[in-house]
């Protein structure tokens, strides 16, 4: 037997994905409506912001098109947690009916095996959504493109996604020692408005809380000053993709605990 | 012959926890000492070689699901030590898993939304099938069972009998040692069930594969097992084959009765009715007689007579008497009552 590296799941991920886009694209007006509520509800935040900015040009010392950077940002890291990591969402409902158990049985980490049994093609429009809203406001800002910039840029959105992807699974796990965690579950995902506006504009304690306890501040607005503010980028910023890592690490450790510790119920 | 799971005074408790309600129980929960213990499965000791299909028997809790758990490695027992394939399951899960096949009846392990034969694909990559051995496998499958038109369709679309038998393919797929089926029948129709018996008989047959069964159902049992392992409350009852078992009840005969033509038209509830006033009137007739029950059986109804109490003719006299025999058969005692008897505590 061959030992189980990277090239394995890959190709096994690659598969799965191909056969779960196949079979989600029969379902065509399920995706139709469901992009259509992603586009509304993204159109309402836009109006939201620019009736803001037309009664102040700039909100604690940040403009309208800095404000739509951030929302850009904030929309394309939250896509690898929407796309990849949906069946988190679920985890719940598998605990405590015990089928969760069947994702033990197969000579391949658990975590992988649950969590690339679901592609949620619904992230892909709002993907889309955010990079439009980056390159326009990138343009507006006039922040210029270089490829050193392009790096930066990718290396910010993956440090980003890993945090909101952390956050969902520590959220997630703690099923498997807690009943009711739905609202878990759906509190960890709201705090996901919260990372489209500058940390700047909660009081000290929210500060604290977004950076250190639910590191939501992380998901742009740290990743995001070097572009907008490269004149006074934090010591945060630059050990965010450390700190990313480990907490995903972290995260994906509690993940399985909970798994490898799970119990099933009798049946 | 070469052992390929054995069991040594293993035994599982789980603690479970007296939950409390709401955000603020659950978090009381995380520190909360107030357990019962369950015990559920209690120094069983046994031995399986390869090629052996056993019937895993027991009342429902008696702990046979926990067993398979374990053995499967997603459990680690509490005490005592569980060695297959030559390895700790618990310690190596993926190893182990390399080498085992499940199923769980009405639990698909399947990908829900995808057709059959691509699950089938994907398993072949996770379980680093051959090419060749992937085709031999399918070659050998398609001879056996009539499965094209369940290969591609999704296996949401299937019915829970299909699926079953997808799982039951899926599990045998990379040529595992040993293969559990946890009531692999449970809720299939007759004819559904005569095929997975079939095709398990095949597959253990063809590729030497250990099955251990779980089942409620004895057509099950004596379509497949020799032997059979019997626990009630977690404790090993009864492990011999099934003929020896037989023969501890050789006093018994069952007399198989068809009472008049419409037997056969009879419904299931009916016939149930008939064969509780059919055991009513016997006994009432035969004071002397204790042990005697009448059950419906298909289109039968099946009097267990123990000789030692009655003689066979007098029985058959006095249903005579009330009723008008259309078919007639005797036989030894079925699976089924030895079972019963076992479960009622006639062997201690
Ligand atoms: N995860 C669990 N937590 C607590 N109790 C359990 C759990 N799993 C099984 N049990 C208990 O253990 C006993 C045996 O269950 P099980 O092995 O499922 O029985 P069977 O499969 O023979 O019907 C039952 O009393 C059941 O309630
Ligand atoms: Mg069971």
């Amino acid at each position: 037997m061959n030992k189980k590296g990277l090239r394995f799941y890959m190709r096994i991920y690659k598969k799965i994905l191909a056969q779960d886009l196949k079979s989600k694209l029969s379902y065509r007006a399920d995706f139709v409506i469901s992009s259509i509520g992603m586009i509304f509800t993204n159109i309402s935040a836009f109006i939201t912001l620019w009736i803001l900015f037309q009664n102040f040009p700039t909100v604690m010392g940040w403009n309208y098109h800095e404000m739509l950077f951030l929302y850009g940002f904030s929309l394309i890291a939250l896509t690898p947690v929407q796309c990849f990591f949906d069946n988190n969402w679920s985890l719940r409902y598998y605990v405590f009916s015990g089928d969760f158990i069947k994702y033990c049985f197969r000579p391949i980490n658990i975590f992988f095996y649950y969590i690339s049994e679901v592609f949620d093609i619904k992230g892909v429009g709002q993907f889309l959504f955010g990079i439009g809203t980056l390159i326009y406001s990138w343009q507006k800002l006039e922040m210029g493109m270089s490829v050193l910039i392009f790096i930066k840029l990718i290396f910010a959105l993956v440090t980003a996604s890993l945090f909101m992807v952390a956050l969902m699974n520590v959220a997630a796990a703690t099923c498997f020692w807690l009943m009711g965690t739905g609202y878990i579950m759906v509190t960890a995902f709201k705090f996901k408005d919260y990372a489209k506006y500058p940390i700047t504009i909660f009081n000290t304690v929210f500060r604290f809380v977004f950076t250190f306890i639910i590191p939501i501040a992380f998901i742009a607005y740290y990743p995001s000053l070097v572009f907008l503010r490269p004149d006074e980028i934090p010591i945060l910023t630059w050990i965010s993709p450390l700190i990313g890592v480990l907490f995903f690490y972290i995260s994906y450790k509690i993940w399985m605990k909970g798994a490898i510790s799970y119990d099933g119920t009798g049946s | 012959m070469e052992k390929i799971i054995t069991l040594n005074d293993v035994t599982k408790e789980f603690k479970v926890l007296n939950r409390k309600e709401g955000l603020r129980g659950s978090i009381k929960d995380l520190f909360s000492r107030d357990y019962n213990i369950v015990r559920a499965v209690c120094n069983i000791s046994m031995e399986v070689s390869r090629g052996e299909i056993v019937g895993y028997l027991g009342p429902n809790g008696a702990g046979k699901s926990t067993t398979i758990k374990m053995m499967t490695g997603v459990l680690e027992p509490t005490s005592g030590e569980i060695l297959v394939n030559g390895m700790v399951p618990y310690i190596k899960r993926t190893q182990n898993a390399q080498n085992i096949g499940v199923v769980f009846g009405q639990r698909s392990q399947l990908w829900w939304a995808l057709p059959v034969i691509e699950s089938f694909n994907i398993l072949k990559d996770i379980y680093q099938v051959s090419d060749r051995n992937y085709s031999d496998m399918m070659e050998l499958y398609t001879s056996l069972v009539d499965i094209e038109d369940i290969l591609h369709k999704p296996v949401r679309q299937l019915s829970l009998g299909q699926r079953t038998l997808s799982d039951i393919l899926a599990a045998f797929l990379h040529n595992p040692s040993t293969v559990f089926l946890d009531e692999p029948t449970i809720g299939l129709d007759v004819s559904m069930k005569g095929k997975i018996r079939k095709l398990v008989k095949a597959l253990n047959k063809e590729k030497n594969t250990t099955v251990i069964l779980t089942t409620h159902d004895m057509g099950d049992v004596d379509a497949l097992c020799r032997r059979i392992v019997i626990i009630d409350k977690g404790s090993l009852l009864y492990d011999n084959d099934i003929e020896n078992l037989k023969g501890f009840f050789g006093s018994y005969r069952t007399v198989k009765v068809r009472l008049g033509r419409e037997a056969e038209e009879l419904t299931k509830e009916n016939l149930k009715r008939l064969a509780n006033e059919l055991q009513q009137k016997l006994l009432d007739t035969h004071p002397e007689v204790n042990s005697l029950t009448a059950i419906s059986n298909e289109s039968w109804i099946d009097v267990l007579v123990h000789e030692d109490e009655i003689d066979i003719m007098k029985v058959v006299n006095s249903i005579q008497e009330h009723y008008k025999i259309y078919d007639l058969k005797l036989e030894e005692i079925s699976t089924e009552s030895v079972i019963r008897k076992i479960y009622e505590g006639e062997m201690q």
